[in-house]
Formats: C-alpha cells, sequence, structure tokens
C-alpha cells in the first residue's frame, strides 16, 4: 500500500529515468573525489563533450522508440565531416560546406528508411551495410588521411562563445529544444510511439505510416551530417575514422535514458539525462586519472546499472 | 452488402452472403466460431478485398480499397483485438491520426483533444485521467477507450466485435445506453456478440452464419434461445471416428482440483481416466489454451493442485513432461517442432532422456525406437532422414505425437489438433487419437470445432470466461447433460 501513489504516477510518463538516480549519485561521489571536477568550466566541459553524442542520440531515441536501430551514425558523421573538411579546405566557405555535410548525412538517412521500411530490411543489417558504403567512401575520399588546412572560419566559430557559453552546448540546446518541442506539440509526438507500440493502430487510422518512418530515419541520417559541423570545428580537420563507434554511445545513452527497444516506450528527456550520465561518468573517470580502457568498461557497467533500476522500478509499480 | 464471397487458401471463408443493415438500428450478427463473422467485418472497414459482391452505402455502390477508405465513408470498427498503442496516453490514443489542429501550423491542441476525450470517457463513465498511458490500463479499462476511439469518429456505420467480452454488468449497461443514443441519433450498428441475452435485449435485428453462408435473417421477436442455437449450429451429423467409446474408464490419470492460475482461470475442477478422450469446448478466449497451459505448469498456478497417475505436478513443463504429460500445441509449427530438421530428430527429442537413461547416445537404439514411432503413427515419410518442413500437415501433427511416445507419455493434451489440415488427415489423426486410448493413454483435447467434440469425445468440459461451466457426457443422464453441439453451445454462450 505504501507503492500507492507511487504506482499512480507509474501511470503516467515516469519523468525520472533510473540514470537520474545514477546522474546524481556520480556527481556527488566525484565532486567529492574527483579534485576539480565540481568546477563551472569542467561543468561546461561535459557539455561541450556531450554535445556530439546529443545530436546523435536525440534522433537515435526516436529510431529506436520505432523498434528500430540506426548503426550507420558514425560513419555517416565521419564522411559529412570529410566533405565539410574537403570544401572549407578548397574555400568554398562555411555556408556551401554545411550544406553539403547536411546533404550527405540526408541522403544516408532517406536510404536507410528506405531500406529498413519500404523493402523491410532488419534495421539491423539494412544500417550495418550503409554504415560500410559510409565508411568506405569517406576512406576513398581522403585516401585514408586527415584533411588539415581547412580555414580559421570553422575553428573559430567553434570556439566562440554566447553569454558565456561555448557554441556547441548553444547547438545541442537548440536541437534538443527541436526535438522537444516537435514531440510535445505536434502529431510526431503520438505517430512515433505508435510506430513502435501499435503500427497497425496508426495504419488504421489512416496515417501514412512508410512515409513518417522514412522520415525519421532520415533525421537521424540528417542530424548525422549536421554533427560533423561541431566535430570538425573541434579538431580543425576532417578525419575518415573520426566518429567510428560514436552510434554505439548514443544507444547507451538512448538505453540509459529508460527508452526501451520494444512497445514504443521512451523520452527525449531519458536521452538527455542519459547523454549528460555518460559525459559525467568518462568526465569524472578522467579528473580521478582512471585509464581509458577501464573508461569503456564502465560504461557497460553504467548501461547494465540503469537498466537493473528501471526494471526495479517498473516491477514494483506493477504490483498494485 | 450484396453477395459477398472471399476465399482464403483452401477455406471458402464468405460465400455468397448479404447483409443489409437499417440506419438507426442495431443488427446482430451471430454464428460459431469460424462462420465467417470476422471476415465479413474486415470485408466491411476494408482490410480484405471480397472476390465477388457489393457493398452499397446510402444505395450507393462503394468500392473500399483501404481502411481509410472505409473510414471516410463513416465506418468505424471496434476490433476485439485492442488497437491501443501502450506508450500513448488516453487522449493520444482515442485521436490518434485526428489530432485537434492548434492555432500554430502543424501543432497540436493539446487542450481541446483532453476536453474532448474527457466527454468521451464521461459519456461512457469512464472516470481515469486522460493524461494516464493506455498499457497502464486493465482490459475493461482499455475496451472503454477503444469504444470512446470509434464513437469519436462521429461514425455513421459502428460495428461492434464482442464489445462486452471484457466488460462487467454495470460497464455492459453504461455501453447499452450508449448504444441506444447511437441508434436514435441514426447511426447503423452492427454487433456481434456471444452472449445471448444481450442480443435480445438491444438486437433490432438478428442475421446468422454458418459455414460462411446466410442461413436466418429474423427478428428477435419472432425467435428464441433454442431456435437461435440450432440455427447455428445446424443439421445433425452423426459420425464417429473413434473404434469403440469404453464403458468403464480405468484409473484418473489426470485429477485437477480447485486450480486457479495467474492467466486468470479460476477454480478449474476436472478429471481425465485412462482410456477417456475429454473435450474441453467452448469459444475464443473461454480459457482453454489457458487451463491447459496451467495443467502443464507452463502458466503460473495461484492454488489448487493438479495430479497425474496420483503425483502432484510440480517444477512446470520439466516435471510435467516427467510425469508423463504430453502437451500437442496449436501452433505446431513454432511449439512443436523443429522444421528444418529431420523426422528422427524431432521424435528422438523429447524421448532422450528416457531411452538413454546413462546420458550416452546409441544410434542404432535411436533408429529402432524412431521407426518404431513411423510405424506405428504411420507417418508418411520416405525415409527418417526428411526434413518435417516437407511432411504433410497431418504428417508433421503426427510427429508431434511420435516424439512424446518415445517419452513415454500416457496423458496427451491436444490443442486443436486438426486446425490446418485437410479432411482426410483428420479421420487418421483421430484414429492415432483413439489408438492412443486404446493403449491405456487419457486424452484431453481442445477443439472450437464441435462437430469434432461431439464425434471424438468420451466427455467434455465446457468453458467460459476462464472457468468450467459444465460437463457433457456421451451417456448423459437426462437431454441437458448429453454430449451434443446444441448443449455445448448453450453452455459457451452466456445467457440466462
Amino acid at each position: 500500500m505504501a507503492s500507492g501513489r507511487q504506482a499512480e504516477a507509474g501511470r503516467y510518463v515516469r519523468l525520472v529515468p533510473g540514470a537520474g538516480y545514477l546522474l546524481v549519485l556520480l556527481l556527488i561521489v566525484f565532486a567529492i573525489f574527483g579534485e576539480g571536477f565540481a568546477t563551472l568550466p569542467n561543468i561546461l566541459n561535459i557539455g561541450v563533450q556531450g554535445s556530439v553524442l546529443l545530436l546523435l542520440a536525440l534522433p537515435m531515441t526516436l529510431i529506436i522508440m520505432t523498434e528500430g536501430l540506426d548503426l550507420s551514425m558514425g560513419a555517416v558523421l565521419s564522411l559529412a565531416g570529410v566533405v565539410l573538411a574537403t570544401l572549407l579546405m578548397n574555400e568554398r566557405g562555411l555556408a556551401i560546406g554545411l550544406a553539403a555535410a547536411a546533404g550527405v548525412g540526408l541522403a544516408f538517412g532517406i536510404a536507410n528508411g528506405v531500406l529498413v521500411v519500404t523493402l523491410g530490411l532488419p534495421p539491423f543489417v539494412a544500417t550495418l551495410g550503409t554504415l560500410g558504403v559510409a565508411q568506405g567512401l569517406a576512406l576513398v575520399l581522403t585516401g585514408g588521411q586527415s584533411v588539415v588546412g581547412i580555414g580559421e572560419a570553422l575553428p573559430a566559430l567553434y570556439e566562440s562563445r554566447r553569454f558565456g557559453v561555448p557554441f556547441s552546448i548553444l547547438i545541442a540546446a537548440g536541437a534538443f529544444l527541436v526535438f522537444w518541442l516537435a514531440v510535445k506539440w505536434t502529431r510526431l509526438g503520438s505517430y512515433v510511439p505508435a510506430l513502435g507500440g501499435n503500427r497497425e493502430a496508426l495504419a488504421l487510422a489512416g496515417v501514412r505510416v512508410n512515409l513518417v518512418h522514412i522520415g525519421i530515419y532520415a533525421a537521424g541520417g540528417l542530424m548525422s551530417g549536421l554533427a560533423a559541423l561541431l566535430l570538425t570545428g573541434r579538431m580543425s580537420a576532417g578525419h575518415p575514422t573520426a566518429a567510428i563507434g560514436l552510434e554505439f554511445d548514443a544507444i547507451a545513452a538512448v538505453i540509459v535514458g529508460g527508452t526501451s527497444f520494444e512497445r514504443g516506450k521512451g523520452t527525449l528527456t531519458g536521452t538527455l539525462v542519459g547523454v549528460l550520465t555518460i559525459g559525467a561518468l568518462k568526465n569524472g573517470l578522467n579528473v580521478m586519472s582512471v585509464s581509458s580502457s577501464l573508461q569503456v568498461a564502465s560504461i557497460g557497467v553504467l548501461v547494465i546499472a540503469a537498466l537493473v533500476i528501471d526494471s526495479t522500478l517498473a516491477l514494483r509499480s506493477s504490483f498494485r | 452488402m450484396r453477395g459477398i464471397s472471399r476465399a482464403f487458401p483452401g477455406v471458402r471463408a464468405l460465400d455468397d452472403v448479404s447483409l443489409t443493415v437499417e440506419a438507426g438500428s442495431v443488427h446482430v450478427l451471430l454464428g460459431q466460431n469460424g462462420a465467417g463473422k470476422s471476415t465479413l467485418i474486415r470485408v466491411l472497414c476494408g482490410a480484405h478485398h471480397p472476390d465477388a459482391g457489393e457493398i452499397l452505402i446510402d444505395g450507393r455502390a462503394v468500392r473500399l480499397q483501404s481502411p481509410a477508405d472505409a473510414r471516410r465513408l463513416g465506418v468505424a470498427v471496434i476490433f476485439q483485438e485492442f488497437s491501443l498503442v501502450p506508450y500513448l496516453n488516453l487522449a493520444q490514443n482515442i485521436f490518434l491520426g485526428r489530432e485537434p489542429r492548434g492555432r500554430l501550423p502543424g501543432a497540436i491542441d493539446h487542450g481541446a483533444m483532453h476536453a474532448a476525450a474527457r466527454r468521451l470517457l464521461d459519456g461512457l463513465g469512464l472516470a481515469l485521467d486522460t493524461h494516464v498511458l493506455a498499457h497502464t490500463l486493465g482490459v475493461a479499462e482499455q475496451q472503454v477507450v477503444e469504444i470512446a476511439k470509434a464513437l469519436s469518429q462521429d461514425a455513421r456505420i459502428l460495428v461492434m466485435d464482442e464489445p462486452t467480452a471484457a466488460l462487467s454488468d454495470r460497464e455492459i449497461e453504461r455501453l447499452f445506453d450508449r448504444v441506444r443514443v447511437l441508434r436514435q441519433s441514426g447511426v447503423a450498428i452492427i454487433y456481434i456478440s456471444h452472449r445471448l441475452q444481450e442480443i435480445f435485449e438491444i438486437g433490432d435485428r438478428i442475421t446468422i452464419l454458418r459455414d460462411g453462408r446466410n442461413v436466418a435473417s429474423l427478428s428477435p421477436a419472432e425467435t428464441s434461445v433454442d431456435h437461435l442455437v440450432g440455427l447455428m449450429v445446424g443439421r445433425q451429423v452423426t459420425t464417429t471416428y473413434r473404434g469403440r467409446f469404453r464403458d468403464r474408464p480405468g484409473e484418473v490419470l489426470l485429477d485437477v482440483r480447485d486450480l486457479h492460475a495467474e492467466n486468470g482461470i479460476r477454480g478449474a475442477t476436472l478429471d481425465v481416466r485412462a482410456g477417456e478422450v475429454v473435450g474441453l469446448a467452448g469459444l475464443v478466449g473461454a480459457g482453454r489454451t489457458e487451463l491447459a497451459r496451467a495443467i502443464f505448469g507452463a502458466d503460473r498456478v495461484v492454488s489448487g493442485s493438479v495430479r497425474v497417475a496420483g503425483m502432484p505436478l510440480s517444477r512446470g513443463p520439466v516435471g510435467a513432461v516427467r510425469a508423463g504429460v504430453a502437451l500437442v500445441p496449436e501452433n505446431r509449427k513454432t511449439e512443436g517442432l523443429a522444421l528444418m530438421r529431420s523426422v528422427h530428430d524431432n521424435v528422438l527429442v523429447a524421448g532422450l532422456r528416457t531411452l538413454f537413461p546413462g546420458g550416452w547416445y546409441r544410434a542404432a537404439r535411436a533408429a529402432r525406437a524412431v521407426a518404431d514411432v513411423i510405424g506405428r503413427l504411420r507417418i508418411a515419410t520416405p525415409s527418417p532422414a526428411r526434413l518435417v518442413r516437407f511432411l504433410s500437415g497431418g504428417n508433421q501433427q503426427k510427429v508431434v505425437v511420435g516424439k512424446w511416445f518415445t517419452a513415454g507419455s500416457r496423458f496427451f493434451i491436444f490443442d486443436e489438433p486438426t486446425r490446418g489440415i485437410d479432411v482426410g488427415a483428420k479421420a487418421e489423426l483421430y484414429g492415432v487419437i483413439d489408438g492412443l486410448v486404446a493403449g491405456g493413454a487419457a486424452v484431453l483435447m481442445i477443439s472450437s470445432e464441435l462437430p469434432e467434440v461431439v464425434a471424438v469425445c468420451d466427455r467434455a468440459y465446457v468453458m467460459r470466461d476462464r472457468r468450467i461451466v459444465g460437463e457433457l457426457k456421451r451417456l448423459g443422464s437426462s437431454s441437458d447433460n448429453v454430449l451434443t453441439e446444441q448443449n455445448i453451445l448453450r453452455m459457451a454462450m452466456h445467457h440466462g
């Protein structure tokens, strides 16, 4: 009976994913034991490091909610970054470079959507295929070398601040706002959970299911392309394998944030918490001089811990 | 709807069926499982295309290419299977695809949506907050939301497929009030239900389907429950597939007492004796498969006892198999067979422990056991190495039975054993069942086909709403408890 109110709350969207508790715990532990962790520059640093990840994790949340997956994001991001850097090197200007990067991303996103939705390939297989294509193209384009000498415009933009907030955090915050508003205030908020939870019901409601579904994969590609702006700016170069494996961090962040691969369950706020938790963990371990190999293992532990907390909470609230 | 026909591979689901529904009336569609009701509804809502016949709405012939077409023409359907999205709230579910637009382009007016949902749910007496997520609702609550969803479409033709199956009496009264209001406002309602007393309470006209054909169309005033049941069952065919029925069955092999299970089974008590085929009859959703799963230990038992040959069962399916219980599941392809393996491998899989108690596999003994099973069940296969995938449905079913032979099972549960196999294979499978009981085994057979239950079983239990509601015997003491199709149907349908 003591859990009556909690069970009642469970009937709505659970606002705090399991990772929320972990994040608070991590912040406290690192603030106590990590020297220099709880300083403003370091906190901003967590945000900067997490910005690219958030750009990928936002569309990844929607894709996973449709019971899908996009493994190609890291490779597409690398390819878009190489294209952007090459155009900058040839002094074509930032606008053209960004448009080209976005175009590359969008093209791959639409390809993913068509493969999965129209042709019915399993998302794992389809996006593994486009991962290979994008990675291969990036290597061919550069001959495996980094593209340097991209001029000062992009690095300067990346280093700039507004109201004391780094550029990359502003971009990430803007992206979050756009996604959040789209889910909160447009039909997308109903369609995405329906695609994963009951596709048939959505089709019977007369919605053009396939188009919406492809659009979600397209958004994944577009965001991967746009993320190239931040990554290339940070490195002052384009590297064909810069973002390899980043999609797995994005998937981890989404899962840590309480989104499920089944039945259309998930929230963007959860993903934000997931990105911050992974960022805080990496940063904190760095501050405490833990080796990078152990950091990889710690993310694995984090994913499992978040899932255990979530399933325990779900189990409790199911005993009504 | 005029002269609608629709065939599926191997089945003529609808054969020249006509149905006329007037605005402002409730038209009840009645028929056994598989009579063609669902197919007719799917044609009406655009999910199936008829092979022949036409649909007229307001006297004009219409072509329904998709569910969206049907919806535009004012046809709304409440299906038995729930169409709610688990992680959307009630308002989002009710207005899915028809969200009220806000002032900004592309925006939703959440306030208007929740207010409209509130009004609809109030009208149906559901006091839940519209912000609650659908997956947290119980079945009855979900059903009410489903009805609200259909009502929100301002339908002119509303199809309700067993809307009351999960509802309590009070909820049903509320629903009927709504239905009467809708009827008054000129909506044409097609109502499918197995609860006969409802039909007399709400129906203006009754159409009965049997084997995909129109049998009768009449008004409730000119008929009775017995008359309706008779029309649904049709002509009596008294064939039997059994060699002989035993007058005196043997020892009790299965003894179930007051079984309650997590899957909803409530207070089931039954027994099956050696040498008996006992039927488990009832309509789809009555809980027959659930009862079988609870007996087998596949679903958790809350209270009560299951004894096989006097020994209490425990430890779930493992304990059941070791005690000699064999389950021949409904979905043999997914639950009973490894399609890409050979007859030999499939037959042996359940009997390895019995055949090779020491744990060492011996090819010669295995081959002998397989040959024995193939011979005894007369499985038509060119060799034991043949992949099960290439066998006919009837022979696949025999392989599932054979698998339990090698395990030394004495008590068999058959779940819809003849679904999807042809007439000849059916007769042969009945022969297998007859052979089993003649050899001292006991059989519990779940079947939706009434003629099959009557022709094959010594006794039958009838289920409704996850309870056993009656027992019928081949040699009943009065006309009310003799095993006939009418009696089964009467018990399986809710009335009185």
